[in-house]
């Protein structure tokens, strides 16, 4: 028989500290790369006390008032950013569906899935506006090259997307596809393809959100629609044109927004219901986005 | 229902010969399986969990390939079948699971076509544009299992029992003359597993369907069999009618006594479903 | 034993009438073809162009094959400041966001005025994209990394100011609402309980910034603001693809490399 053993009087003692050695040297190492490129990178601190009364400058030539005559012209270039982004989504939809099966675990053997994916990492990293260079010297400075250019680049995140969603549904009814003597075609068809429907059609839409504000930056190299506007009157120093437009660019994008997460909303909750934003939204985006 | 094909009742439907299953992970799953399983007969399969209840039935439609021996159902080799034979051999045979496999996202009648994909052209079932014919034996199924008046509703909004007579129902679509069931009631209260088990003998009666069943209960196994295999280690330790399960037998499939986790219940209710 | 009929196989007006669908699926299909011919028409989609213009642009694109890895020593300065450029924007990005997070999610700012106003702010700031910053910015302070930092500076705002916020809703409330109980102010229970809860996910969020701000800083020198973009910029004007082949290789690679390493210790974070 054991009896308890007698608890010390005096000073308790507290346990040992632990170790946060590594934790510590991680955040010295952070901080000192933060200071390194500070103290490296060719920027002239002391030209931000002027920028916030610049900026204000700016803001009031932009804003104070907007060229309100220019509405119209500026409505008609971010629609051209518009149909930019819905025929590069309507492309890369095309091309990413068919990849994103032959990229999926539970359709094809590993020799198939990993050339696509590596192609679809790729697609992923070369930015839209150096796909869009590369396109001009065969399409020339078009709407249309902005359009390929979308198109192309969305592949790679669509594809991805699509094989995540593909890989993320329950094995139970391929297994019962199967079971009933369906061919491989019969089984991604009526085991696979329903459980991911939803999913894949939200991101869609959601790639096609994307696009609309990628497609505004493809102007600015001369794929037209409002970045190409928008350049063309920063350099010649029109201010309140650039206001009109950037207020046309946010109304636009941000209606765009809110009318594809109601569809997504519905999509994937079967309600309809306005979205605002925070946790509702969050559910809607893909796993891949933090 | 026309064009069944359940064969000449008695007469023998699967064959076992030495039929053993090694896993590719080196598990071996079935060892020496050795019996016959004429036409007709109402089979349930007991056993721990582990004992290979779950590999026996998918060896049957080639779920799991034999890695010994010879199997043939209906005549055919499942253990050599590979492709669009293997497919034909599956068709044959309608499976009904555990979890009910069914795609929550569309309809009942969508889940019971299942059934028929192996006899519709690609294209059919690519499109879903399924023949009237396919539908009318969809919705005969499902009158069948007593619950037509769902066919429309998403399947996920059914109860679990509802679910799993909507899984035999797809299995029934197939017109099968074999039909294998997993731990169909494993996810179901009692009073809801009878209902299920009763769907199942009732298609066994009437329409003549080969079934076997893997059972963890042995009261609804008892109950609801022609004939009780015990399974434990993948080896068949009983092979007999419910009437010859003593409690000897009992332990020589269990390795130990009876004990109430192994009943379902004293006082079956076949009110609810 | 449930008395079943014993031929279940019952008249057909014993089903379900087929629910009507309607038009329903005709119309939006209708709609979407519409939106896509007037899109289509509106680009002046030019299919043949590609095949036409392909073998005049062959030889120029066959050049990115072979990238010109002697032009390397002149594209190092220019990587220095683009991963500069991130590091920095990260930095006072993230810093910066964090009284605003707090702002915009439900869970911490009680006002429900104040919290739709950082709301609305935040949605305009980020419905900006990045080189539309870069290139206002670069008209405001000039060209160079300043502008860059800058632009990117008010993107992370946007997308952090979002994720965490949103992850700050997600939050189990319990601590705060102890910390409320025992006296103290939103304030003090944001940041003894909140803060503490988030900062996985916040850390997790900065890391994934920092991806995109790569991928951002890489392009934003197109107009102006510094970084590997001038170098881009240079060398597409004069068709010089066997460089930009190099700085594409080079971009992938940074891009790719940084990915990996930051998905790497985010999956540390998420356990």
């Amino acid at each position: 028989m054991t009896t308890p053993t007698a608890i010390p009087a005096g000073k308790a003692v507290p346990p040992p500290r632990p170790s946060r050695l590594w934790v510590r040297a991680g955040w010295t190492a952070v901080l000192l790369v933060v200071l390194a490129a500070f103290w490296r990178v060719n920027i002239d601190w002391s030209q931000l006390s002027d920028f916030v009364p610049s900026l204000f400058h700016y803001l009031r030539l932009m804003f104070c008032p907007p060229a309100w005559s220019q509405t119209s012209a500026a409505f008609s270039a971010t629609i051209l950013s518009v149909q930019m982004a819905w025929i590069g989504s309507i492309l890369g939809i095309l091309i990413s569906f068919p990849l994103s099966f032959l990229a999926a675990r539970n359709v094809v053997p590993v020799w198939v899935r990993l050339p696509v994916r590596l192609v679809l990492a790729i697609l992923r990293a070369v930015p839209e506006v150096v796909i869009a260079i590369l396109i001009l010297s065969v399409t020339g400075l078009t709407a249309w090259t902005g359009a390929l250019a979308l198109g192309i680049g969305s592949i790679g995140t669509l594809g991805k997307w699509g094989y995540e969603s593909f890989e993320s549904v329950s094995g139970g009814p391929l297994e019962a596809a199967r079971a009933t003597g369906g061919s491989r075609l019969a089984v991604i068809r009526w085991g696979l393809w329903p459980q991911a429907q939803p999913e894949v059609l939200a991101f869609w839409l959601y790639r096609f959100e994307i696009s609309v504000r990628s497609s505004a930056i493809l102007g600015l190299i001369g794929a037209g629609g409002i970045g190409k506007m928008l350049s063309d009157n920063t350099q010649y120093q029109n201010w309140n044109v650039v206001g009109i437009l950037l207020i046309v660019v946010v109304v636009v994008t941000m209606i765009i927004d809110q009318i594809s997460a109601v569809l997504r909303q519905r999509l994937i909750t079967g309600r309809w219901a306005l979205v605002g934003y925070g946790a509702r939204r969050k559910a809607l985006t893909p796993t891949g986005l933090a | 229902m026309t064009d069944r094909r359940p064969g000449t009742a008695g007469d023998p439907q699967i064959v076992f010969d030495g039929v053993g299953v090694t896993y590719p992970n080196g598990y071996r799953g079935l060892s020496d399986i050795s019996l016959t399983i004429p036409a007709g007969q109402m089979v349930g399969v007991v056993g721990l969990s582990g004992a290979g209840k779950s590999t026996f039935v998918r060896t049957i439609n080639g779920l799991v390939t034999a890695t010994e021996g010879s199997l043939t159902v209906n005549g055919r080799d499942v253990t050599t079948a590979r492709g669009k034979q293997l497919r034909a051999v599956r068709s044959d045979i309608g499976m009904v699971f555990q979890g009910f496999n069914l795609t929550g996202r569309t309809t009942v009648l969508n889940n019971v076509l299942m059934g028929r994909l192996y006899s519709a052209p690609w294209w059919r079932t690519l499109l879903g544009a399924w023949k009237s014919d396919d539908v009318e034996l969809a919705m005969d199924a499902l009158t069948r299992v007593e619950i037509v008046q769902k066919a429309y509703t998403r399947a996920s909004e059914l109860s679990g029992g509802q679910q799993q007579r909507v899984g035999i129902a797809r299995a029934l679509a197939q017109q099968p003359s074999i039909i294998l069931a997993d731990e169909p009631v494993a996810s179901l209260d009692p009073p809801t597993s009878h209902v299920v088990m009763e769907h199942l003998r009732r298609i066994n009666g009437e329409l003549g369907v080969t079934v076997i069943t893997n059972l963890h209960f042995l009261d609804l196994a008892r109950k609801y069999s022609d004939r009780l295999l015990g399974l434990r280690g993948g080896h068949v330790v009983f092979d007999g009618t419910g009437a010859d399960a003593d409690e000897t037998v009992f332990e020589s499939i269990y390795g130990r006594s009876l004990t109430g986790e192994d009943v379902l219940d004293a006082t079956p209710n076949l009110e609810t479903s | 034993m449930s008395d079943v009929p014993a031929q279940p196989a019952q008249p057909r007006a014993a089903r379900p009438p087929r629910p009507r669908r309607g038009a329903t699926p005709w119309v939006i299909g209708i709609v979407l073809a519409a939106i896509t011919v007037w899109a289509a028409r509106g680009v002046q989609i030019d299919i043949p162009a590609i095949w036409q213009n392909f073998s005049n642009a062959s030889g120029t694109l066959m050049q990115l094959f072979q990238p010109d890895y002697g032009f390397f020593p002149q594209t190092l300065s220019a990587i220095e400041e683009t991963l500069m450029m991130a590091v920095i924007a990260t930095a006072i990005g993230s810093l910066g966001s964090v009284p605003l997070a707090f702002l915009a999610s439900r869970a911490t700012n009680p006002s429900r005025a104040l919290l739709a106003a950082i709301r609305f702010l935040n949605n305009v700031i980020r419905a900006v994209p990045d080189l539309l910053y870069a290139a206002v910015f670069v008209a405001v302070v000039g060209t160079g990394a300043l502008s860059g930092v800058l632009a990117l500076f008010f993107f992370n705002i946007g997308i952090l100011v979002k994720l965490v916020s949103e992850s700050l809703d997600g939050l189990d409330r319990g601590p705060q609402e102890a910390a409320l109980a025992a006296g103290g102010t939103w304030f003090a229970a944001d940041r003894v309980s909140m803060l503490p809860s988030v900062a996985p996910s916040f850390a997790s969020q900065v890391l994934y910034t920092f991806e995109v701000n790569i991928r951002a800083s890489t392009v934003i020198g197109l107009v102006g603001a510094g970084g590997l973009g001038v170098l881009i910029d240079n060398v597409r004007t004069f068709y010089h693809y066997h460089y930009l082949s190099l700085i594409i290789l080079e971009i992938l690679v940074l891009v790719l490399v940084v990915e990996t390493a930051s998905s790497m210790l985010r999956k540390q974070l998420a356990r």
